[in-house]
């Protein structure tokens, strides 16, 4: 057991669990860095995985099976979006709605396919020339999953996007002070509600990519949770697109060592490993200057009106 | 109190009464299921989803069941077959639901309730299993023979004896083929996680196993295991073996029907009631036709291993050089043999600390079978709850 194919082992196991934590964790930085907390995560990711699954086994075209169930969970994020920006209601009631309806709606119309082997899968790749660098090159770029290396770069092109151009900007005004957002010609409402849209999107592409890439099958309630722990990984990335990254990889990390370590370390220990380092690392990073810059959204899960303060 | 308030009052206790009034021997019944994951799992539910179809069938019975209740969320539901669908026997399906259903025995004492894989029971509750620990013993000995690397593997769920009990019996099998082969352990604390249950197998294989058993309600073991072509074993019966044609040795099938008709006929024709059955737990094996090995519909062994298995030869300390695929089918025989001639925990049997566990010339009672601790002899790994 050298520790050259631990790390090897390691990293790779951990890009494939980590792709769709990473996923949805991007989609719901973009629709809370707008000021609207989803909750809805586990729906969409289910409704999103049933998407792609039952699209992929009829058309035969796993990607497009991807690009639909993405599509599904952006519509279906438009409930929640409904709800919280135009109807003003409380965000946290409505995203828990869009939760159970997704687990509800996967569950009953998921029944036709459950149990049902998918030949039109998404494969792995290999980069050619990469794979040969020694221990990255069968880390990273070997038998891994194109939708990880796409959701590293759109981490990259979303953080772009939010702190370097204008329509970042516009985006984050709209979550910490809608008022003044108003008041400067921005659309508040449209703003949440495309972010919320992407957010929806991403969650459905996540939900996917287990059924469709990660484990080809379908069974209701599959995602086993993953929503949730996208909402924590938010938090966790201090809604940082590129900490987004390292929380996604890392928290993946510890999940996939949890079971290389049961031998040396008791499983009960090692199965709340990455919950227990989440909040270490949560503790440590939260003291001091980094807190002034740190922060939720001011007006996160706050409905906006005009004209009320 | 005027008459017609009391003629209501009446009214109301007489058709409460009739709501809850006890079953009779004869009557139609409506039998209630609780199931603690989905039906299209593949694994547990779906075995005791096909009972229930089997029920179904009964002339005098109709069903109703709830998938998906999460351990402790059984009272409720409980209340509501009862209340509202007018279930004269509830059948919980999970070890999980135990103090649930005593809780609710103990308050419906005109129900009869049914409890899958516990040991608690009450006037009108009895306890039922189908267990497998034959045949995995069954497995185990095709394993150690098939094994390249001299390392099989095991998925467990929860460190509990009926997932131990079965570990073991695997164990055992592997050894009596395979003196040298290691058994190799890991943990997912959920009966259904698939993707716990991926990262576990892929951490087997980089350990080195070649043949995989396990215990979660998906086919996740079986696929991740064929996508690196390696051998594995299909779990509650033989639907995980077209995710896989190629790699499925056999598996553990279950006939939950079977014992579900043998109490529904019984409580038909009076035998059981919802007084007597506080002593009435089904033990069934191989022998009853409960649980048997499959690989598919009608095939014990995948045709594809046969030769490999007639080739590899034992050597038994009672039948001498005896191949594998001989080995195998001579202990079916004398599982599905009701006059019991031989078990896997038949003593001398140590655990992999030294202690000897069961005697030379003893075997295993159904108590120690259900509150089993220790560890066979060739597993590796984590075992938590492993008396010193």
């Amino acid at each position: 057991m050298n520790w050259e194919s631990w790390i090897i082992e390691t990293v790779s196991r951990a890009l494939i669990y980590g792709t769709p934590m990473l996923l949805g964790t991007l989609g719901e930085i973009y629709a809370e860095r707008s000021g609207v907390l989803n909750l809805g995560v586990e729906g969409m990711m289910l409704v999103g995985a049933l998407t792609g699954f039952a699209v992929a086994m009829r058309t035969g075209h796993p990607w497009l099976g991807v690009l639909v169930a993405g599509c599904v969970g952006a519509v279906f994020s438009v409930i929640h979006a409904f709800a919280s920006i135009t109807l003003r209601a409380n965000q946290v009631v409505s995203g828990l709605a869009l939760t159970f309806l997704g687990m509800g709606l996967s569950g009953v119309i998921g029944r036709a396919y459950e149990g049902l082997p998918l030949w039109s899968k998404l494969g792995k790749v290999s980069i050619p020339l990469l794979e040969k660098i020694p221990i990255l090159g069968p880390a990273v770029f070997q038998g891994q999953y194109p939708l990880t290396y796409i959701a590293i770069g759109l981490a990259i092109l979303m953080w772009f996007v939010l702190y370097k151009t204008r329509i970042g900007i516009s985006i984050r005004a709209v979550g910490e002070d809608p008022a003044t957002a108003d008041s400067l010609g921005i659309n508040v409402s449209r703003v949440r509600y495309l972010c919320v849209m992407v957010g929806g999107f991403l969650a459905g592409v996540a939900g996917a990519y287990w059924s469709v890439a990660y484990r080809t099958a379908w069974s209701g309630g599959m995602t086993a949770g993953l929503g949730w722990i996208v909402i924590a990984l938010t938090i966790f990335a201090f809604w940082n697109p590129l900490w987004a990254l390292g929380g996604a990889f890392f928290f993946a990390a510890m999940r996939v060592l949890s079971f290389r370590l049961q031998a040396w370390l008791p499983p009960e220990l090692l199965n709340a490993m990455p919950y227990i380092l989440a909040i270490v690392v949560l503790i440590v990073v939260s003291r001091g200057t980094l807190q002034k810059q740190m922060g939720a959204p001011s007006a996160l899960s706050l409905p906006y009106t005009r004209g009320e303060d | 109190m005027n008459k017609r308030v009391l003629l209501a009052a009446v009214l109301v206790v007489a058709l409460a009464g009739a709501a809850f009034a006890a079953y009779e021997p004869g009557d139609d019944m409506t039998v209630g299921f609780i199931f603690v994951g989905p039906i299209g799992d593949y694994g547990w539910t779906y075995a005791h989803n096909e009972g229930r179809l089997a029920v179904d069938a009964l002339p005098f019975a109709s069903t109703v069941y709830v998938e998906s209740v999460a351990e402790g969320q059984e009272g409720p539901v409980i209340d509501d077959l009862i209340a509202v669908h007018g279930c004269d026997i509830v059948f919980t399906t999970s070890f999980g639901f135990m103090d649930g259903t005593l809780d609710s025995a103990l308050r419906h004492t005109d129900v009869i309730f049914g409890h899958a894989s516990g040991f608690k029971r009450a006037p009108n509750m009895m306890t039922f299993m189908g267990d497998f620990y034959q045949v995995y013993y069954l497995n185990g000995l095709v394993a150690g023979a098939l094994t390249k690397t001299d390392k099989v593997a095991y998925v467990g769920a929860f460190p509990i004896p009926e997932v131990k009990r079965h570990m073991n019996a695997y164990a055992m099998g592997v050894k009596a083929a395979n003196p040298d082969a290691e058994m190799h352990v890991k943990w997912i604390y959920s009966w259904y996680d698939p993707g716990a249950a991926t990262e576990a197998t892929e951490a087997l294989i980089a350990d080195g196993c070649d043949v995989f058993a396990f215990t979660e309600d998906s086919p996740t073991v079986v696929t991740v295991a064929a996508e690196n072509d390696l051998l594995s074993f299909g779990h509650y019966g033989s639907q995980m073996y077209q995710f896989a044609p190629n790699h499925v040795i056999s598996g553990q099938a279950i006939d939950w029907g079977s014992i579900y008709v043998d109490f529904l006929q019984k409580v038909y024709d009076g035998v059981y009631t919802a007084q007597n059955i506080q002593n009435v737990d089904y033990w069934w094996l191989m022998s009853q036709g409960a649980v048997y090995p499959e690989a598919a519909p009608g095939v014990t062994l995948n045709p594809l291993f046969i030769d490999e298995l007639k080739a590899y030869m034992i050597d038994d300390p009672v039948f001498g050089m005896i191949s594998a695929f001989d080995l195998h089918n001579l202990r079916l025989a004398q599982f599905s043999n009701p006059g019991v001639t031989f078990d896997p925990f038949q003593g001398p049997i140590s655990d992999r600390n030294g202690n000897i566990v069961v005697p030379a010339g003893m075997w295993l009672s159904v108590d120690s079978l259900i509150t089993m601790e220790w560890a066979f002899e060739n597993v590796v790994g984590a075992w938590p709850g492993e008396p010193e």
